[in-house]
């Protein structure tokens, strides 16, 4: 029997299937990447596969409800060790159940709101608000940015809402079962400032 | 060191908050209707009916009308969810017919099978010591079935330490008919006081016994929304000391009637709870003693905003000889608290009368005791206590002072208290 030319190659029928098999796990990988914004003195990022205005969170909103969730970044040199503080942001999302549009405000110092947006629209304001400063991180050496986001708890708030002494919500707190915490990411990817290309119109540091 | 840590956790989490609430963005919308659904039925609130109770309905219907509060929903949830012993009450808002309108329907999952646990005592006094108990439950279908362990040297003159198994249903095949099934079985334990007073007044009530078992079957009815029924049995058996193993028992028929009714309508919410209770040994059931013990409790609390106040009063009498787990004891974190009931009577009384003012701002509170335990026949001393702590729910932690003249030790209790 002839031998196929494949064959004659070093290839086997079997490495081809594990190839084509392969091909949309690469094409998942490539997906999953962060998009990064970097405009000389901050970095943004968008995770375009990242919907986290779905699911079992929609169904939440849907519900009337207001669903809480906490975005993170971090910035890890090559042995993954974190350089800088992680960054946080804490948006909380409400669904208007009349006009069928978001509402999300950013808690921090100075909370910032925003309503009659929709899905995706909501989703890049929350992306928007999320940001890492470059300050005094060198820009030719590699580095891991790592981004991931998860529902948030009622401890996740602390310090956004008004303060008092108040042992009963505590009771209340810590007997209330937990709503099940939806997780997004961890998404990484490996980057160097030098090779970022700049927003225009900000600052052009470095 | 060690407190100082405990102090800022705590600290730290008693300025926690809850979530939600403030930054929906819903709650611009009326309240047009509010749903409450279980397994099989569903009813408006607005409706009449009798599926939940006057104080919960009204509350739930005071949400329409109103602009929506999700806080004041989860409070809500939590309310019917101990009402309906649920696995878990959801709610979710809908758009209501109306516009700008919404409707809010609360989901009531029963319970499947649940595993639970619960502390039923911890309380430190500086003179009783540690008591403590806990209960772990198995709650499949409507029946519970529970195991749990006890130590407790605060409710009688002896310290009883063992296990207590339960089983309840608390709707067999209607809402208004339950059934509990308990067996306890103790060791005890006696202070010298205890034992002296037994020698010096024979016959007055057993001897000290070396343990302590009890069946209870009870029967609960709702005869109507406030006004419940139990009737039952005990079969107590004592275990006695002494080197000639012996037992005593004391075969009990049950009866009470409880009265429970809150009045929610003004600014100034109060309840009113009523009790009285009935344990008659009899011979007929083969019991060594032969005694009625009646027992008649009045609570009456008023609230307006975050001050309450809450008057107890408590009567009770044993007619013929009791064993001694039946007797009344006072200087208990119950009854003349800040008293040493050692001091008072190591073997309790067959009469007692005691009433409690009780005032809480928030969690502080500040309260007076007065009352006595005696044996018919025989002087009454009336005594006298104040203390001040601060309690949240079942969390207490007070220090009590005996009034009386001369040398004043107060007592400090700290724990949880059901």
């Amino acid at each position: 029997m002839k031998n196929s030319p494949a064959r004659d190659r070093g290839i086997s029928r079997r490495s081809w299937l594990l190839a084509g098999l392969t091909i949309p796990l690469f094409k998942l990988r490539a997906t999953e990447q962060l998009s990064i914004r970097y405009d000389g003195d901050v970095i943004h990022v968008t995770a375009p596969s990242v919907h986290f205005l779905s699911g079992k969170s929609l169904e939440r909103l849907k519900d009337g409800a207001a669903v809480a969730f906490v975005a993170q970044l971090d910035l890890l040199n090559e042995s993954r060790v974190p350089v800088r503080q992680p960054q946080k942001a804490r948006f909380v999302v409400s669904l208007d159940l009349w006009e069928d549009k978001f509402s999300v405000t950013q808690l921090g110092k100075t909370p910032r709101s925003v309503d009659r947006l929709s899905a995706s629209a909501a989703e890049l304001w929350c992306f928007e608000g999320l940001a890492m400063s470059t300050l005094g991180v060198p820009p030719d050496q590699y580095f891991w940015l790592r981004f991931e986001m998860r529902t948030g708890s009622p401890r996740d708030l602390e310090g956004d809402l008004p303060q008092g002494f108040n042992l009963r919500e505590l009771i209340a707190l810590l007997g209330r079962k937990k709503s099940e915490e939806i997780h997004w990411g961890p998404l990484e990817t490996r980057m160097r400032l030098a090779d970022l290309p700049r927003m225009q119109g900000r600052g052009m540091r470095g | 060191m060690k407190l100082a840590v405990v102090g800022c956790l705590v600290g730290g989490l008693l300025f926690a908050g809850t979530q939600d609430s403030d930054l929906n963005v819903n709650r611009r919308y009326t309240v047009d209707s509010v749903i409450v659904a279980g397994k099989g039925w569903r009813t408006n609130v607005s409706d009449s009916n009798d599926r939940l109770s006057n104080g919960l309905r009204k509350d739930l219907l005071a949400l329409v009308g109103q602009k929506l509060n999700p806080r004041v929903l989860d409070n809500l949830g939590d309310r019917l969810k101990k009402e309906f012993d649920a696995r878990e009450v959801t709610h979710h808002i809908l758009r209501a017919d109306t516009p700008d309108h919404v409707q809010v329907e609360f989901e009531i999952k029963p319970a499947g099978t649940n595993i639970h646990a619960t502390l039923t005592k911890l309380l430190y006094s500086n003179k009783q010591g540690l008591s403590g108990g806990g209960m772990v439950g198995l709650t499949t279908h409507g029946n519970t079935f529970l195991v749990g362990l006890t130590s407790d040297g605060d409710t009688l003159n002896e310290r009883f330490t063992g296990v207590h198994t339960r089983y309840e249903n608390k709707r067999l095949g209607t809402d208004r008919l339950g059934v509990r099934f308990d067996f306890e079985t103790y060791h005890e334990q006696w202070r010298g006081e205890t034992l002296a007073a037994l020698a010096s007044t024979p016959g007055i009530t057993s001897d000290a016994y070396r343990t302590r078992q009890n069946i209870q079957p009870v029967l609960t009815v709702a005869l109507a929304k406030p006004l419940n029924l139990e009737v039952g049995a005990s079969f107590e058996r004592f275990g006695t000391q002494g080197p000639i193993a012996n037992t005593e028992t004391s075969n009990a028929v049950l009866a009470s009637l409880r009265y429970h009714q809150r009045l929610v309508e003004s600014d100034y919410p109060q309840d009113v709870d009523a009790a009285y209770s009935l344990r008659a040994a009899t011979r007929m059931l083969g019991s060594d003693f032969a005694f009625a013990s009646h027992t008649a409790t009045l609570h009456y609390r008023v609230a307006h905003g975050r001050h309450k106040l809450t008057e107890s009063v408590t009567l009770g009498g044993i007619l013929r000889r009791a064993p001694l787990s039946d007797r009344f004891v006072a200087g208990n974190s119950y009854y003349l608290r800040g008293w040493n009931k050692f001091e008072i009577d190591p073997i309790g009384g067959n009469r007692i009368a005691h009433n409690t003012v009780d005032y809480r701002y928030g969690p502080f509170q500040a309260f007076y005791d007065a009352g006595s335990v005696w044996d018919s026949g025989q002087p009454v001393a009336v005594r006298h206590s104040v203390g001040v702590g601060v309690r949240e729910s079942v969390f207490t932690l007070a220090v009590a002072f005996p009034m009386r003249s001369g040398h004043v030790e107060p007592i400090f209790m700290m724990g949880m208290i059901y």
